[in-house]
């Protein structure tokens, strides 16, 4: 194991020079001469038939050179209010450059580099690089413009009542869509880039005074740790930063709603945006709070605690109910009432299989049922759920190959699944929950016990970033029961959750309780 | 420390709590109702003088040794060779118990839920299960524990049920023959409340220390209170007929029947018990690991973990041939046996702890009076 991973880093280490060397050696300062400075881009740029070279000379004298990628900058505006005002103006030989910048180019953003490395960096986010001659000093033009798409509602985190905007791919829609929420120069938005190729970019952002600084400087730590040739999505992120790999258990929430990424930074939580997704990271994250959906704050209090105990009854139902169903008819006959035993023991007549075997064929078949609508193109899709209605629905029992109380049991599984409101936590209880089926076939409700204690274990074991994972019920925070157990009216969210370390515990002011009597006196 | 987890003393008091009542519910209505008759709902309270004096042994140790174990501190008080035999016996006493428990707890599911399952699948799977949780280490005990104390008071929520088949008449005559039955029906759980005992060996690891006391008086007296609840609902809905019934709880339960649809909730019962017992044979798996890695001056305690669980599995066939030789020891030998162990021995500790501490001050206070005394000599040969 050890000589491995020592293999691999090595591996890694010889790579990533390599990597360097192809694209450029660390640090090389910009030339005097222009025709230097263009050699060297276009023997960096060899074969980059997307990346665009214009010469031209800035009032008629002084030679200079244009760098860009074609589709990520905005040409229009690069021609008229750079290369146009640049080639009609007259400049005296040696003034300086930010003179140029000052007087002449209307352009807000633009930045002043020396090195090679800087212009490499600006012209791959879609700045345009300026090269003059007799200067050892480029200019990049905060001109970057690409397609993108437009701002759309969530798809995979619904709601009927709240915001309906949804991040997207790009990481600065997503930022500004975070500062048009929270105002305050508190929030911090801090930058780096992980991915020795793609070179994306990161964004860890937090609300100074309300989060923990060990925890910032601990996530920040663990993103610096990352040694990684990509980064395509989130989830590369996430698996290389979550404290617990081997669990089913997600530790890190995922969300594509500013507003939730909103209010889990007023909680005091720490959000990670990636270039090139939706998807946001948030921790520390807690069992409970995947259960969580932003709407519950949105609603009624008394309607939203309501349907946050129905979404915990059926997550139960969920991970126990086809383990129960099997244990029941193997083991526990004694435990169904007779007139309901008597039905269903009609209903398995004919069936051949055990009821062990017909729960792992029917849910299997609707887990790969769930699977092929997801992935299939949506023409396709309407094929899948007619077929899927045959294979798990009347024409199954009919044919005796399962039970019509089978069908059942897997239907509502499957409702219950889909309550869990975030997708990832679905999934792992879905996993859980044919190890369960299993020990329910071969020790009956000793078994489901058995697994229960197992996975409780499992659940207080594990900590998101230093929080324990079943926080606030083991350990108990009654203190936080406002928000799971219940959803308390906003008068009465006082208090912010403890996380880790210090933290700011008074989130609003006290006795807000609203009412005929409350006048206009604050006492 | 061989342990780097920490609990509070809310989850120490509850982990006591269920590895008290876990094995204690199911039986002590029949035992104490054999000798006590009627008064059967009386003997709990006799019986919890025992768990307070262990607490009150456990907690004074703990004072004295704050950072040790029962196993640790012995040798400091009786001396190395001595303390450490004692060390010994107490941990072959606590590797015995567990396996007794783990064999009670599977004679129980046999003979209740899963007549054709081979016994040794029961005690392997739970002990198995067990070692997760003691590998897993003290917090997360702590946590398991507090998460199920509310599934564990779960039944209690059904016993209204029974009011329909309860007599009150079962109570009287009150103390027919003065408190001399009650006293003898009380000797049984008395060895239940012993087990508070183990405590001592989490008592190291309470961040709130100081609550470690209060905490431990009301585990006490919460479990004198469920038994002697559980133990009148007994006595209501049977009479002096509860001791006939081997586990009369059981039976109870299955007298329920809401709306002549729910019925046979004794399962029930039994899913929740089986959390109980989880808590309480980890707890005593985990006092075993422990106490023989700080016996031995391991530097972890993990790799011994799978070991233990074998000899508790096999000492849980060793110890007993049958379901009757398991109760006869119960009735017989355990109501001596434990509280001798966990009880009297600590409380011996404690007196001798407490001379040894005393005899300390006695001689610093002569060293330091002595010194003293001289000066003063001096001052007044001078004046």
């Amino acid at each position: 194991m050890g000589s491995l991973s020592e293999n691999a880093r090595k591996w890694w280490r010889s790579h990533k020079q390599k990597t360097q060397q192809q694209t450029a050696p660390s640090h090389t300062p910009l030339q005097k001469q222009l025709a230097d400075n263009e050699q060297r881009l276009r023997d960096l740029y060899a074969n980059c038939s997307d990346v665009v070279f214009r010469s031209f000379r800035i009032g008629g004298t002084i030679r200079a050179l244009a760098i860009y990628i074609d589709g990520l900058t905005n040409q229009e505006e690069l021609e008229r209010s750079v290369l146009s005002v640049l080639m009609q103006t007259k400049l005296p030989k040696d003034s300086p450059l930010t003179k140029l910048l000052d007087n002449l180019v209307p352009v807000t953003k633009s930045r002043e580099m020396s090195t090679v490395e800087q212009c490499l960096e600006a012209i791959a986010n879609g700045n345009p690089v300026l090269l003059i001659d007799q200067q050892e000093r480029a200019i990049a033009f905060g001109l970057a413009r690409w397609e993108k798409r437009q701002i759309e509602e969530p798809v995979a985190e619904g709601v009927v009542r709240g915001p309906r905007e949804g991040f997207t791919e790009s990481l600065h829609v997503n930022t500004a869509l975070l500062r048009r929420q929270i105002k305050t120069p508190a929030l911090k938005m801090e930058q780096m880039q992980i991915g020795g190729y793609t070179q994306t970019q990161v964004v860890l952002a937090y609300i100074e005074g309300i989060v923990d600084e060990d925890l910032v400087a601990e996530v920040r730590a663990r993103l610096g740790r990352i040694e990684i040739d990509g980064v395509l999505e989130s989830g590369y992120i996430e698996e290389l930063i979550e404290d617990h790999p081997a669990s089913p258990f997600p530790q890190i929430l995922t969300t594509e709603r500013p507003d939730v990424t909103c209010g889990n930074l007023l909680e005091g939580r720490i959000a990670i945006l990636v270039d090139g997704t939706p998807f946001v990271l948030i921790a520390p994250t807690t069992l409970f709070s995947l259960l969580q959906s932003s709407e519950d704050y949105y609603q009624r209090s008394l309607a939203s605690t309501t349907i946050r105990w129905l979404r915990y009854l059926f997550t139960a139902i969920s991970f126990l109910l086809p383990s129960l169903y099997v244990a029941l008819i193997t083991f526990h006959h004694e435990m169904v009432p007779t007139s309901l035993l008597i039905s269903m023991a009609a209903s398995r007549e004919a069936v051949p299989f055990p009821a062990l075997v017909e729960a792992l064929l029917m849910e299997i078949t609707f887990e790969a049922l769930r699977e092929a609508g997801v992935r299939l193109p949506k023409q396709v899709g309407a094929a899948v759920s007619i077929v899927g209605a045959l294979v798990i629905g009347q024409a199954a029992v009919q044919a005796g190959l399962v039970s019509a109380p089978m069908v059942i049991v897997v239907a509502i599984t499957g409702i219950a699944s889909f309550m869990i409101p975030h997708y990832i936590a679905g999934i792992a209880i879905r996993l859980l929950r044919f190890p369960m089926m299993f020990l329910a076939g071969s020790l009956g409700l000793l078994g489901i016990m058995l697994g229960i204690i197992v996975t409780v274990i499992h659940l207080s074991t594990i900590r998101s970033l230093g929080v324990p994972y079943l926080t606030p019920v083991g350990p108990i925070k009654v203190a936080e029961w406002k928000d799971t157990l219940v959803r308390a009216p906003w008068w009465m969210m006082n208090t912010r959750p403890h996380l880790t370390g210090d933290y700011q515990k008074i989130r609003q002011g006290a006795n807000q309780k609203p009412g005929p009597k409350k006048g206009g006196d604050p006492a | 420390m061989l342990e780097q987890g920490k609990i509070s003393s809310a989850q120490m008091g509850k982990m006591i709590f269920l590895a008290v009542i876990a094995s204690a519910v199911t039986a002590v209505p029949s035992y104490s109702g054999k000798y006590a008759q009627n008064d059967l709902w009386l003997s709990p309270a006799w019986a919890s003088l025992t768990g307070f004096l262990t607490v009150y042994a456990a907690i004074a140790l703990n004072k004295l040794y704050p950072q040790k174990s029962v196993v640790e501190y012995s040798t400091d008080i009786i001396g190395t060779i001595p303390g450490k035999l004692f060390g010994l016996l107490i941990l072959f006493f606590y590797i015995h118990m567990t396996g007794l428990i783990a064999r009670g707890y599977a004679e129980f599911i046999i003979g209740n839920f899963l007549p054709q399952t081979p016994i040794s699948i029961v005690i392997i799977t739970m002990i198995a299960v067990c070692a997760y949780a003691v590998k897993a280490g003290v917090e997360s005990i702590g946590r398991t524990a507090q998460l199920f104390f509310f599934f564990f008071m779960f039944p209690l929520i059904l016993m209204p049920f029974l009011l329909r088949d309860m007599k009150p008449d079962f109570l009287f005559p009150m103390l027919e023959h003065g408190l001399l039955p009650s006293l003898k029906g009380a000797l049984i759980p008395q060895g239940y409340f012993s087990e508070a005992f183990l405590m001592s060996f989490f008592l190291p690891f309470v961040t709130d220390r100081g609550k470690g006391m209060r905490s431990g008086m009301l585990t006490i007296l919460g479990i004198a209170l469920m038994l002697t609840c559980i133990n009148l609902f007994i006595l209501l809905v049977f009479g002096t007929q509860a001791a006939d019934y081997l586990y009369p709880v059981m039976v109870a339960f299955r007298y329920i029947s809401i709306a002549d649809f729910f019925e046979n909730l004794d399962s029930v019962v039994m899913t929740v018990w089986i959390l109980g017992m989880f808590v309480k044979i980890s707890i005593f798996y985990y006092a075993t690991v422990l106490g023989t890695s700080q016996w031995l001056g391991l530097a972890d305690y993990r790799p011994i973990v799978l070991p233990i669980g074998i000899l508790i599995a096999a000492l849980s066939f060793w110890s007993i041939p049958n379901l009757n030789q398991a109760s006869r020891f119960d009735v017989i030998s355990f109501p001596f046996y434990g509280p001798l162990m966990q009880t009297i021995c600590p409380l011996l500790l404690l007196g001798l702890a407490l001379l040894r501490k005393k005899g300390k001050q006695q001689s610093q206070a002569q060293m330091t009076m002595a010194p003293e005394q001289a000066h003063t000599h001096t001052e007044k040969q001078e004046g």
